[in-house]
């Protein structure tokens, strides 16, 4: 206390808390209210339940547990929530977190050694939190001769671009941001993006590492672009459609893999060029080019592409999944109401827990199994990358001009052949519908 | 709001397709080129087009506007544009554009592609009735354009192999 200023005066102190409250006041009622209301005079308000949503109604029936539920599911149900929250962003972000946990940890125990350890006492597990911290905490340093505007822009475009993509990705019958008629086209005209953002990056950083890096992922991509599309055409033939969710429903009777394994297989390795991962991480090698492509990234700018990698690998795992491991499709597990009996029952509190009127069975189902096989191919693509070295860069692109290319074509003649004899596709012996 | 869409996708495409021509840095001007094919895509989405117009993205943005400023990173040298247009030339190109322009619209506005009427009910354009035609009655027309492709490639690989290193790599066995 003997820091105190020696004209501190207690009334002085108290007298400028209420002048700072009074002067909040007078802006919220003078300025921030009458905004409001001009703004709510002319913005269409929803109707839920049969009246308009107003901001005193929202809030009061967030308060009341019997019409808490008519405003959730509108909520879960707004263009809004689908693209930034479930099936869309904050959806993907999670998985990508728990990603780069698992990743570090597991790869720690296939390698022998501990991983994150301290951080959160057990095992490690805010190591996320604190690293997220960290990042958002540390000065962004621009190499000098930068291009400023391309250095600043890169990152964010590589953020939104990935998740652009994971917004095409469906996760349970019309889970989906969005719904295009074309999705797989537009998940790799949308991929095709990533190439250009990445030189730019690497040439906006005036840096020769990072350059070479940028120039590797250039050839990579180029290289995997045309085995990556083609693989995934048997899919579409099967299905008779580009629409992705139309392609996970053509399979409720067999997954596509065990018609076209050699096509998963190429699909698989491509996916894994295109997210620059071990074996295939030449553009990032950090033992020839410092960390390559991202050399100059520091603190924020490092963290945002960071996480536009991993809302990548997400939505690649759930194109693979997607494509020929089944969509959602798995056995039902969950029972046909979360507590039996409370759809009929009286109090309202039970209703809400119960989730009365959000719950179904069917769609939880499908987005448990599509999250559990979305995490069996990230598993995958972990363990690839923790037991093999990186390829040379004449034999990658050997891969995927001549190898990879050749491979698609045997089950595209496969599959062709199955559809015009007749057994499968639309209208064969063993078909959907 | 397909207007208000429409006249903000006009402003992008030939705003950028300004900047790409006017742009000293060359490096912007690439990206202001891929810009402008992007908002050419964005025209295509608003015509009930998607297909048409992922591809435009995949293969404009993604193929050609990276092969442009690739090839602007790699042949960087400041002395690269050092004819400036004059005032007097600008002038006359722009007349003259405007010119052709409007000689074009004349043509398309007399012909029978003005007489189409189009509804909200049925698409004008079916993706799956254009793939049919292709691999019926068109079907000569794609070989022939595939073999064309096929020639240029190999023509290109040609071109572009020189066997003095491949010798020198590559020693005889």
């Amino acid at each position: 206390m003997g820091a105190l200023n020696p004209d501190f005066r207690f009334g002085n102190f108290v007298g400028s808390i209420v002048q700072l409250v009074l002067f909040i006041l007078a802006f919220v009622t003078l300025l921030v209210l009458p905004i409001i209301f001009f703004v709510l005079f002319f913005v269409p308000l929803p109707v839920v339940d049969g009246q308009v949503l107003t901001p005193y109604l929202f809030f009061s029936m967030m308060v009341d547990p019997s019409r808490t539920i008519p405003v959730i599911q509108f909520l879960i149900h707004t263009d809004l929530f689908r693209a930034a929250v479930f099936p869309g962003f904050a959806f993907a972000a999670l998985i990508a977190a728990s990603t780069i946990f698992l990743e570090r940890k597991l790869l720690a125990k296939m390698q022998l050694r501990v991983g994150p350890l301290y951080a959160g006492k057990i095992e490690g597990i805010f190591q996320l939190l604190a690293d997220g911290l960290k990042l958002i905490s540390k000065e962004i340093i621009v190499p000098s001769g930068a291009d400023k505007v391309i250095f600043w822009l890169a990152p964010i475009m590589f953020v939104s671009t990935s998740a652009a993509v994971v917004a095409l990705i469906p996760v349970a019958p019309g889970w989906v941001a969005a719904d295009v008629d074309v999705g797989l086209i537009a998940v790799f005209a949308i991929l095709g993006f990533f190439p250009l953002i990445i030189l730019l990056f690497s040439w906006a950083s005036n840096s020769k590492y990072p350059f070479i890096g940028g120039l590797r992922a250039l050839h990579q991509m180029v290289a995997f672009e045309i085995p990556f599309l083609l693989s995934a055409l048997p899919a579409v033939i099967f299905a008779g459609s580009l629409n992705l969710s139309n392609i996970a429903l053509s399979q409720n009777l067999f997954w596509n893999i065990l018609v076209m394994p050699v096509n998963a297989f190429v699909f698989f390795i491509s996916s894994l060029a295109e997210l620059e991962r071990v074996p295939f991480d030449l553009p990032e090698a950090e033992s020839e080019i410092v960390a390559g492509w991202l050399t100059e990234t520091s603190g924020m700018i490092f963290g945002l592409i960071q996480l536009g990698n991993y809302l990548k690998l997400y939505a690649l795992a759930g194109l693979f999944v997607l494509l020929f491991l089944g969509g959602w499709y798995g056995p039902q597990i969950f029972p046909p109401e979360l507590i039996p009996g409370a759809s009929t029952s009286d109090v309202s509190l039970l209703r809400l827990v119960a989730l009365e009127g959000l719950y179904n069975p069917v769609t939880i189902n499908s987005i448990f199994w599509f999250t559990v096989k979305t995490f069996v191919v990230i598993l995958l693509m972990l363990i690839t990358r923790g037991i093999n070295p990186r390829i040379r860069i004449d034999i990658l692109l050997h891969t995927g001009w001549y190898k990879m290319i050749v491979l698609t074509f045997i089950n595209l003649f496969v599959v062709l052949t199955l559809i015009y004899g007749g057994i499968l596709g639309p209208g064969g012996l063993i078909s959907v519908k | 709001m397909a207007d208000a869409m429409f006249v903000g996708l006009s402003i992008l495409t030939i705003g950028s397709a300004i900047i790409s021509l006017e742009s000293k840095e060359l490096l912007y001007g690439g990206i202001a080129l891929a810009v402008s094919l992007l908002g050419i895509a964005g025209f295509f989405v608003i015509l009930d087009a998607p297909f048409v117009a992922m591809f435009q993205i995949a293969v404009y943005v993604g193929a050609v506007a990276v092969l442009v400023i690739f090839t602007v990173m790699l042949v960087r040298s400041p002395n690269t544009v050092t004819k400036r247009e004059t005032v007097k030339r600008k002038i006359s190109g722009i007349i003259l554009s405007l010119a052709f322009l409007a000689l074009f619209g004349a043509f398309i506005g007399n012909s029978a592609v003005s007489q189409f009427s189009f509804s909200d009910a049925v698409p004008a354009v079916d993706i799956k009735e254009i793939g049919r035609e292709l691999l019926t009655y068109y079907s000569p027309v794609l070989i022939v354009l595939a073999f064309t492709l096929a020639g240029a490639i190999i023509g290109a690989l040609a071109l572009a192999r020189r066997e003095d290193i491949e010798e020198k790599n590559e020693p005889a066995k």
